[in-house]
C-alpha cells in the first residue's frame, strides 16, 4: 500500500508540476541551447520585454473586464437555473438538462459564425459587449451544471426551511443559498475565467480584431518572440485566474454569516 | 371553550390519480395540541405540507383566526413546521439559527432569543455550529427556531424519529411541557401511538385520507369507532367488522358459569414486556395474530384456546363511513 | 395548483434568454449553409464533400478527436480509480488540476517548448548524448499524425476527467464493496456491479464534452497542426475569415456538418442514459 502515494507523487511531479516549473525556469532565463554546452542564464529580460508592451497591459485589462462581466452573468444565470432545476417540477427533466448542456456540445465556432451577422446588425460586432455575449456560450453550461449540483446537495428540504420561517426570495438567496453555494462560486469563478481567457477564434470573429484580449496578443507573439518571452507570457495567463479567484474570495467574505477570522467569537 | 385558531374545511388533495386527503375537516383551539397518528405512507406529511403552505390543496379552505389563508404563501403564514430532520443552517451558529427565524418574520428581540436558548438549555452552546452538537440538541434548536417566529400554530412532522429511543423518550416530555408552558397551539404527526398519546390532548387516527376518529386516549381505547382505529390501537382482538373484545378480557383457561365464545390458537412466542410475559398467539379462524399479556403462564403445549366471555364482546360505535 | 403555477418557472427566464444565443447562432449557420441569401441550394454541401481537402480533414479530425477523447477518459479513469483516497486531500487534488489553470493554447505552447525538435527534451537528450543531433528527435509537434494535438488535449483533459469522476468515487459507499465481497465477487465484479453504474452517466457526458471540444476547437490545432491534413475547425476558420467572402457558406456547411455529427452522438448518448435504469441510479426524478 505504501507504493501508491509514492507513485502518485512521481506522476504528479513529472506530468503536472515539472512542466510548469520548466516554463517558469525558461521565463527567467535566456532561451536554452543545451547541446552547445550553455547552461542556465538567469535574467529578467523576458519580463521586461513583455511588461513593456503597451498592448499586453491593454489586453490584460480588457480580458479581466470581459472575464469579470462574463462571470457575473454566469453566476446570475447559473444560480437561477440551478435552483429551478432543483425545485421546480418538470416533465422530461433529463432532456432539459441535456438541452442546457448542449451549447458546449455544439461547436462554439459554428455558433459564433452564425451570430456574427446578427452581431453586425445589432451593432455588437467589434465591441466588448459582443465579445462578452459570445463568451457566455462556452461558459454558462458549466456554471449551470455546477450550481445545479450544489443546489441538489443542499436539498429541497433545506430550501423550504427558510421559506417556512418567513423568508422572502432575495433574503433567502443572500442569507442561506449563496453562503451554502460558496464552493460552487469558487469553481465557477475559476472555470469561467480560464475558459474566457482561452477563446481566440470566437473573440477574433465577434471582436473583429478590434477587441484586443490576451489570446489575440498571444498568437501573433508566437511568430516574433523568443522562448523566454513566450514562457513569461504563458505564466501571465495563469496569474489572471489566481488574481480573480482572490478577489472573488474577498467578495465571498462579505456574504452574510461568513466567518471572518478576526470576528471569531469562540 | 377557547377560540378557534386554525380551522380546516373539506380539505382535499390529489396527486395525479391518488387521493391523499379526502374532505378533511377539523379545528384547533388556542393552546390545544392535536396528535395525528397513522401508518407510514398514509399522507400525514402531505397534510402538514398543505397546512404549512408548501403544497396547495386541490379543494377546500384553511382559516386562521377567522381569516381565509388558503392562498397565502408559506412565508406569510403564521405557521411553523419542524421537520423529521432538524435542518439547521450549517453555516450559522445555534444562536444565529434561532435568531434567523425571528429576524425574517420581523419578530426579533434579543431577550427573546436569550430566553429561548435558556429554555432549550442551549445557552452554553450558543456559538457552536450544528455539526458540533448532538442530534437531540439540534432538534431542540430547530424547535426554538420555529418558536422564535412566534407562530400561531406549530406543526411537527415526526420530529423524534431520527433520534435514538432513549433520547426520544426524554425529548417527548420536554417538548410536551415546553409547548404547554408556552401555550402553543400544535399539531403533532407521528406513526407511533404511544408518542401520539404522550404528545396530544386529543388524538386523531388518520388513515385513507381522513380522520377515522378524534378523541383522547381513553375514548380511543374504550370505544374505537371502527376496525381501523381498533387495529391501530392494538388493544383489542377484532372478531369481525362489527365486534371486538379488549385483550384484557381474553382468558386462556376455561371460565366457569359464564357464556363464552372460544377460538383455537397457536402459541408462537413468549416475550416479556414491561415486566410481564406476553403470549403471541395466532388465531387461524380470525386470520390474525394477537399479543396477549398473561399473568402466570406455564406453556406445555403450543395449542391454546381463547375463551371470551360473551358479555365482554363490544360493538364498534355506529360508523358513518360504512 | 391554479393560483401559482407559472411563477416558479420564472426562475428559468435567464437560461431561456441565454439559450436563444446558441439556438439562434446554430439556426443561422444552418440556414447560411443552405445558401439563405443566394437562393436555397445543397451546392455548398456537395462542394465540400466532393473536395478531397475537406473529406481528408474530416477524417483526420474525427480520428484525432476520438483518440484524444479515449485516451483522456482512460488515463483519467485509471488515475482516479488508483488514487482517489489520496485525491480527497486538497494539495494532491490541486496539483493534479494545475493544467486547468492554463488556456488550451498556452498548454499547447508548453508542449512545443518541451517536445518540439528544438525543444527542451530534444536538447537535453542531445546534451546527454542519447541522440546526436536535436533534429533526430521524433517529430511530435506540427506533425501530420496529430500527435502534438492529441498530446496537448490529453494533458489538458485528464484533469477535467479527474474533476468529474472524483465526486462519483467519493459518493460510492464502501458498504457496496463489502456487499460484493460477501457475495463472493471479484475485483472485476466490484467494477462492473458497483462502480460502472455510478460512473457510466458521468463518463458518457464527459466523453461527449471532450469529443465535441477536441473535434471543433480552433486554437490548439492552429498552433500544433500542419497544413495537411488539417483539422476541420482550422479549415472552416480559414474559409470564414479568408480574403474572399465567397467561401463563407463553405465554412457554414463544414461547421454544420460537424454539429450534426455531434448532435446525433449526443442524442444517442442521452437517449441511452435516459433509459429508466440509469435514471434510477441518478435518483433525482422528483
Amino acid at each position: 500500500m505504501n507504493q501508491r502515494p509514492r507513485l502518485f507523487l512521481v506522476i504528479t511531479l513529472l506530468f503536472f508540476l515539472l512542466p510548469v516549473l520548466i516554463l517558469a525556469a525558461q521565463s527567467f532565463s535566456a532561451p536554452w541551447r543545451f547541446p552547445s554546452g550553455s547552461g542556465l542564464d538567469w535574467e529578467l529580460g523576458s519580463y521586461e520585454q513583455l511588461l513593456q508592451s503597451p498592448m499586453l497591459w491593454k489586453a490584460t485589462f480588457t480580458s479581466i473586464w470581459i472575464g469579470f462581466i462574463v462571470l457575473m452573468l454566469n453566476v446570475v444565470i447559473g444560480v437561477f437555473t440551478g435552483k429551478a432545476l432543483t425545485t421546480v417540477p418538470l416533465k422530461g427533466r433529463p432532456w432539459v438538462e441535456a438541452l442546457l448542456l448542449s451549447p458546449i456540445l455544439i461547436p462554439v465556432l459554428a455558433i459564433a459564425m452564425g451570430l456574427h451577422i446578427f452581431m453586425i446588425r445589432a451593432g455588437l460586432a467589434d465591441t466588448v459587449l459582443g465579445v462578452i455575449i459570445i463568451h457566455l456560450v462556452p461558459t454558462v453550461p458549466y456554471s449551470i451544471k455546477i450550481f445545479h449540483n450544489s443546489y441538489q446537495q443542499i436539498g429541497r428540504a433545506m430550501l423550504e426551511q427558510p421559506h417556512i420561517l418567513g423568508s422572502g426570495f432575495f433574503r433567502q438567496l443572500f442569507t442561506i443559498e449563496l453562503p451554502l453555494l460558496k464552493p460552487a462560486l469558487r469553481s465557477v469563478t475559476f472555470l469561467t475565467i480560464v475558459i474566457s481567457l482561452s477563446q481566440y477564434a470566437i473573440t477574433a470573429i465577434i471582436g473583429g480584431g478590434r477587441v484586443l484580449t490576451l489570446p489575440l496578443v498571444f498568437f501573433p507573439f508566437l511568430e516574433s518572440a523568443d522562448a523566454s518571452v513566450m514562457s513569461a507570457f504563458s505564466l501571465w495567463f495563469a496569474v489572471i485566474p489566481v488574481v480573480m479567484y482572490t478577489l472573488v474570495e474577498a467578495v465571498i467574505l462579505l456574504l452574510p454569516y461568513s466567518r471572518l477570522p478576526w470576528r471569531n467569537k469562540r | 371553550m377557547s377560540p378557534t385558531t386554525l380551522e380546516v374545511k373539506q380539505l382535499k388533495k390529489t396527486f395525479q390519480e391518488d387521493l391523499i386527503l379526502n374532505d378533511l375537516s377539523f379545528q384547533l383551539n388556542k393552546g390545544e395540541i392535536l396528535s395525528v397518528v397513522g401508518p407510514s405512507g398514509s399522507g400525514k406529511t402531505t397534510l402538514l405540507r398543505v397546512l404549512a403552505g408548501l403544497e396547495s390543496p386541490t379543494n377546500g379552505s384553511l382559516w386562521m383566526n377567522g381569516k381565509d389563508i388558503t392562498a397565502t404563501k408559506a412565508n406569510r403564514r403564521d405557521i411553523s413546521l419542524v421537520f423529521q430532520q432538524p435542518l439547521l443552517f450549517p453555516h450559522m451558529t445555534v444562536k444565529e439559527n434561532i435568531a434567523y427565524g425571528a429576524k425574517v418574520s420581523k419578530k426579533y428581540s434579543k431577550p427573546k432569543i436569550e430566553r429561548l436558548m435558556e429554555a432549550i438549555g442551549m445557552s452554553r452552546y450558543r456559538d457552536h455550529f450544528p455539526s458540533e452538537i448532538s442530534g437531540g440538541q439540534q432538534q431542540r434548536t430547530a424547535l426554538a427556531r420555529a418558536m422564535a417566529t412566534e407562530p400561531e400554530v406549530i406543526l411537527f412532522d415526526e420530529p423524534f424519529s431520527s433520534l435514538d429511543p432513549a433520547l426520544r423518550q426524554d425529548l417527548r416530555y420536554w417538548v410536551r411541557d415546553f409547548l404547554v408552558e408556552q401555550k402553543t397551539t400544535a399539531l403533532f404527526v407521528t406513526h407511533d401511538m404511544e408518542e401520539a398519546m404522550i404528545m396530544g390532548d386529543q388524538i386523531a387516527v388518520f388513515q385513507d385520507g381522513e380522520f377515522q376518529q378524534i378523541g383522547d386516549a381513553s375514548v380511543l381505547h374504550h370505544s374505537p369507532a371502527n376496525q381501523k382505529v381498533a387495529s391501530f390501537m392494538g388493544g383489542h382482538l377484532i372478531l369481525n367488522e362489527n365486534e371486538f373484545v379488549p385483550l384484557a378480557e381474553i382468558h386462556l383457561s376455561t371460565l366457569e358459569g359464564v357464556e363464552t365464545r372460544t377460538f383455537k390458537g397457536r402459541l408462537e412466542h413468549l416475550t416479556y414486556q414491561h415486566g410481564r410475559p406476553v403470549a403471541h398467539i395466532s388465531v387461524p379462524a380470525l386470520a390474525s395474530r394477537v399479543a396477549l399479556p398473561v399473568g402466570k403462564f406455564t406453556a406445555d403445549t403450543e395449542e391454546v384456546t381463547l375463551h371470551i366471555p360473551t358479555s365482554c364482546i363490544q360493538r364498534f360505535e355506529v360508523n358513518h363511513h360504512e | 395548483m391554479k393560483s401559482f403555477s407559472l411563477k416558479p418557472y420564472l426562475l428559468f427566464l435567464p437560461s431561456v434568454l441565454f439559450m436563444l444565443l446558441p439556438l439562434y447562432g446554430l439556426l443561422t449557420a444552418v440556414l447560411n449553409s443552405f445558401g439563405r441569401h443566394r437562393g436555397w441550394t445543397l451546392d455548398y454541401y456537395r462542394q465540400i464533400f466532393e473536395s478531397k481537402r475537406f473529406v481528408m480533414s474530416l477524417a483526420f479530425s474525427l480520428q484525432t478527436a476520438l483518440i484524444a477523447t479515449l485516451l483522456s477518459i482512460l488515463i483519467g479513469l485509471v488515475l482516479t480509480r488508483s488514487f482517489y483516497p489520496i485525491l480527497e486531500k486538497i494539495t494532491p487534488r490541486v496539483s493534479v488540476w494545475i493544467p486547468m489553470l492554463f488556456p488550451h493554447f498556452v498548454w499547447g505552447y508548453l508542449v512545443i517548448l518541451l517536445l518540439s525538435e528544438t525543444g527542451v527534451a530534444a536538447q537535453l537528450l542531445t546534451a546527454a548524448g542519447w541522440i546526436s543531433d536535436p533534429q533526430h528527435f521524433p517529430v511530435l509537434t506540427r506533425d501530420p499524425h496529430g500527435i502534438g494535438i492529441i498530446l496537448t488535449y490529453v494533458w489538458k483533459e485528464v484533469p477535467l476527467v479527474i474533476l468529474m469522476l472524483l465526486p462519483v468515487y467519493a459518493s460510492i459507499r464502501p458498504e457496496y464493496y463489502a456487499l460484493v465481497d460477501t457475495l463472493g465477487g471479484s475485483v472485476w465484479n466490484r467494477i462492473t456491479a458497483v462502480e460502472l453504474p455510478h460512473l457510466l452517466p458521468v463518463l458518457m457526458e464527459t466523453s461527449l464534452i471532450i469529443f465535441s471540444f477536441t473535434l471543433s476547437a480552433y486554437e490548439v490545432p492552429a498552433l500544433l497542426g500542419t497544413t495537411f491534413p488539417e483539422m476541420v475547425s482550422v479549415l472552416s476558420y480559414d474559409w470564414f475569415y479568408g480574403s474572399s467572402w465567397q467561401k463563407r457558406p463553405l465554412a457554414f456547411a463544414a461547421m454544420v456538418s460537424i454539429s450534426f455529427v455531434l448532435l446525433v452522438l449526443s442524442f444517442i448518448g442521452y437517449g441511452y442514459l435516459n433509459k429508466a435504469r440509469w435514471r434510477a441510479v441518478k435518483g433525482n426524478r422528483s
